[in-house]
This record gives structure tokens, sequence and C-alpha cells, in this order.
């Protein structure tokens, strides 16, 4: 089946010290919801860092729910060595299909030399790298945009599109760097979504809620009434994730 | 029956617009029955032209505009005598700060006699909420006991952080009798349903912040939130009803009918 409808960005962890417990059942019970077919998931905290088992959690997930997860390693910088030897691990030997980096819990800015390493192995892995791209410092779309400019061979997702009050930074950034990618979740803009497409294609923006915890139901509808046609809502809605994950045919 | 708890009306000096004519349609196309109104900050800086403009909107929408007074708190003497005109003569039924927007910290002790007049007043204050260094949750934690008799009520679920980082401090400034949230931009469905549980639906009050905001998917946070239906049903309307001392046979009636 071609999966037609992905979430590009949802959260599976285990860490109970920190009140962050959302399973991969979880997950799954929202997609089914909102008639998603397909999600890309990832921890809530980096490797190597407070969850030691991280990217077994999600080795797990994805193996119990196949056809349905698809795993993204979130990985800090700092550790780049060791990083690097978890990203190739984990798209060569455990199907991840992508890297989350997180500059609020890792500290590291994406354009540093150790972020830049990690986007360039997953580019040459074949595999995005996704930002939390909000409105904190070491953030937001323009401190993203160096890293986009030095690992052109690299795609760039910029997660909530630059959040509350930088989503037109973020249109700006994608507009410069053909390499990047617009994602919609949690930033509450139906009309930024349609001029995210109006100014950069259709091609270059993709769906996500950034559930369990936010709604993949309400999301949906984000895109709805961002009033696409029904070809470009087709793509962002999943087509365009579906390609990047790999999971199209 | 379904109650917006904030509509901003008016040209503002920071780029956004929105007419009661439009807001009006945007009302019905969303079934929405009233909307509580504030001025924009208009170019010429002149609230009371805001206020006044606020209140004939109102008067001539029949009850679906439900005006709200905007004050300038660096303006002293005169912010409180616009805040009292603006009541009195006017119908304003509460006050609207917005601290980003006009530069003042929620907690600026200065501000403590607008928060007095509008308690003296009685009327519930709604602050702009979650901008930082202007209107942290954090920072309402002391706004709020200076006007215990009346309701604070935060927009944006009392923060404005694109991970609930916020949420937290929007807890603990819930904690505080007088304070409620609004659920304008709170994309994290958990948070919603903690304050239900935590707190109680009457601490919840659905608001677009249109034009800022969209109507139609703010209101979709509420319709598809995982609270219960009588939840929902004092979320979109019951509460706003209660608070604002709305009339249901003149806020809107004849559309829910």
């Amino acid at each position: 089946v071609v999966p037609v409808i992905v979430d590009m960005h949802m959260h599976i962890d285990d860490l109970p010290a920190l009140g962050s417990v959302v399973s991969a059942a979880t997950c799954i019970a929202r997609m089914d919801e909102a008639e998603v077919d397909v999600a890309a998931v990832m921890t809530l905290c980096d490797l190597p860092g407070v969850n030691p088992g991280a990217l077994e959690l999600i080795e797990e997930a994805c193996a119990r729910y196949p056809g349905r997860l698809y795993g993204f390693i979130r990985l800090n910088p700092w550790y780049r060595q060791r990083s690097l030897e978890l990203l190739e691990y984990a798209v060569k030997s455990s199907g991840f299909r992508g890297l989350k980096l997180h500059p609020v819990s890792s500290c590291a800015h994406p354009a540093g030399e150790d972020s830049i390493a990690l986007i360039r192995k997953a580019g040459e892995l074949g595999v995005a790298t996704l930002f939390h791209c909000g409105d904190e410092p070491m953030t937001t779309p323009l401190s993203v945009a160096p890293a986009a400019a030095a690992c052109p061979d690299s795609v760039i997702i910029l997660g909530h599109m630059g959040g509350y009050f930088h989503v037109d930074e973020a249109i700006d950034v994608a507009d410069k760097h053909p390499n990047v990618v617009l994602e919609t979740s949690a930033m509450p803009y139906p009309a930024k979504i349609r001029q995210a497409v109006e100014r950069i294609g259709a091609e270059r923006v993709i769906f996500g809620s950034d559930g369990p915890v936010s709604s993949p139901v309400l999301e949906r509808q984000k895109v709805v009434i961002a009033g696409l046609t029904a070809e470009d809502h087709k793509r962002v809605i999943g087509g365009n994730a579906a390609a990047l994950l790999g999971v199209s045919r | 029956m379904t109650i917006d708890g904030l509509v901003y009306l008016g040209q503002s000096r920071f780029g956004y617009e929105l007419s009661p004519e439009a807001a009006i349609v945007s009302l019905d196309r969303n079934k929405i029955s009233a909307a509580l109104t504030a001025p924009t900050h208009r170019p010429d800086h002149d609230f009371d032209l805001g206020n006044a403009y606020i209140a004939r909107a109102a008067e001539e929408s029949g009850g679906r505009l439900v005006p709200m007074a905007r004050v300038d708190p660096w303006s002293g003497e005169l912010a409180l005598r616009q805040l009292t005109h603006a009541v009195g003569d006017l119908g304003a039924r509460a006050l609207f700060l917005h601290p980003d927007e006009e530069h003042f910290r929620i907690n600026d002790s200065r501000l403590r006699p607008v928060a007095r007049r509008a308690a003296d007043l009685r009327i519930p204050i709604i602050v702009a909420s979650g901008y930082q260094c202007w209107s942290e949750a954090a920072q309402i934690t002391q706004f709020a006991p200076w006007c215990p008799e009346v309701p604070v009520i935060l927009t944006n679920g009392g923060q404005y952080n694109i991970s609930g980082l916020g949420q937290i401090d929007a807890g603990l400034a819930l904690q505080i009798d007088n304070v409620y949230v609004q659920t304008s931009g709170v994309y994290r469905d958990d948070w919603i349903e903690r304050v239900v549980s935590e707190f109680g639906p009457e601490r919840l009050l659905f608001a677009s912040s249109a034009p800022l905001m969209d109507f139609a998917y703010e209101l979709k946070r509420v319709e598809l939130a995982h609270v219960a239906e009588d939840a929902k049903s004092l979320m979109l309307g019951g509460n706003a009803i209660r608070l604002f001392a709305l009339d249901a046979t003149r806020n809107g009636q004849s559309i829910t009918t």
C-alpha cells in the first residue's frame, strides 16, 4: 500500500524522571484517529544522553509497527565521533530514515563544526536532517541557514517552520536554499502553509504533527484549512515525506 | 453557544488589520455567536479613538461584538481615565493589556494602579501572555494577586514556546485562583487535557486571537481536543458567559437557536 498521509514528526520516549513517557502505541492510536498511514518517530532526548536505550527504543517501536513507524535518530553533536558512529549504524544497520537535531537540548549550534559533520554524514547516507526550528536561540531559521549553505547535498527539514514568530524567516531561508524543506507542526498559521507553497513550491512543504502530545487529527486540519489545490495537498500531506523516507512506490 | 474570547479590530501599527464587517463574516462562517473584541494599537497611538471604535462596532453588531477597553499603562493617569470612561460610558466589559505591543512588564509595580482600577470596576483583565520579558507566566504570578477580585485571563495558554517549555510556569500561574487561560495557539493537546484535569474546565476559554491567528483552526483546536464534551462546552462559551457576564439573548442568540 502506498502511504498517502505521512506525519514527519512524532515522538516516543521513556523518561519518567523527566516526565516524558510517550509510547509507540499512543503514537499509533493518534495516527489511526487522524488516518495517518506512516510516521517518522524520534526520541525526546539526545544520544549519547540521559536515555542510553534511546536507539533501541525506536528500533523496537519500528519493529513492532512495520510499515507504520520509521525512525529518526536524535543525536548530540558535541559527542561528534560517537554520534557519527551511531548515525551510520542506525541508518545502515537498523533502517533509520533520518537524523534529528535539537539545539535547545544539545546546546550545539546548527552551524557548528560538529553539527555540520553530522548533517553532511546524513546526506552521504541518503537521509534528511530534521531540526527543531522555533523561536529559541540557536533554533531560528537564520541560525540553521548557514548549515544549509554548508551542506548543499543534505536535505534539511525545518521542523515547526519557525515556530510562532519566525515563520516568515523560515520561508525566506527555504526560498534561498533549495535543500531546505518546511515542516508544518505546531506553528499555528494555516495561511503560512499556503504562502510557503506559493513561494517555494509544494514539493518542499511537508506535514508533521509533533505528536502524540500535540494532536495529529488537529494538525491535519491546518493543512486542510490552508486551502491548497488537490495536487499540492497530496504532496504536502504525505507525498513529499514518503519520498524522503523512501517509502513511496 | 460559542464565544470567541479575543478578536482584534481595526488597523494595527504592527501590520495586521480586521474590520468589524470582516469579523462578523468570519463569526458567521465558523458558527461563532459572539466575540470579545479589543482595539488594535492604532498607527496614531490614540487609545481613546481605539476604544470608541470598538464601542461603535459593538453597538452596530447587535451584540455579536463585545467591547473591551485597551489602555497604555505608560500613560499614567490618562490610562486610568480612559479605562473608567470605556467601562462607564462605552460599555467595555473587560480590560485588555498587551505588554509586548505597549512595551511594559506585566509585573512592573507601576502597573498596579491599572490593575486596581479594573478590580474596582469589577471587570476581567485579559493579558496578551507568553511574551518573553513582558508577560511570562511566571511574571503573571506577581501581577494576578494585585487584583484578586477579578479574573486575569492569559492568552495563548499563558506561554509562547513551540516546545511548550513555558507550560510549567503557566501551571504555576494557574495555581492562583483568579488566573484563567485561553486556547489560542496552544498546540499541545496534552496541555489542554492537563488544565482540564488538574485545574478544571472552568479555567479554559476558547479564543482565536484573530486576525493574528486563524478563526477556523483555533476553533478546531477546542472542538478536536481530547476532553469531555461538557468541558468543551464550558471552554467554547460557558466560561466566557460567566466571566464576562454576557447576556445569552443579546450576545449571539440569533444564530444559535
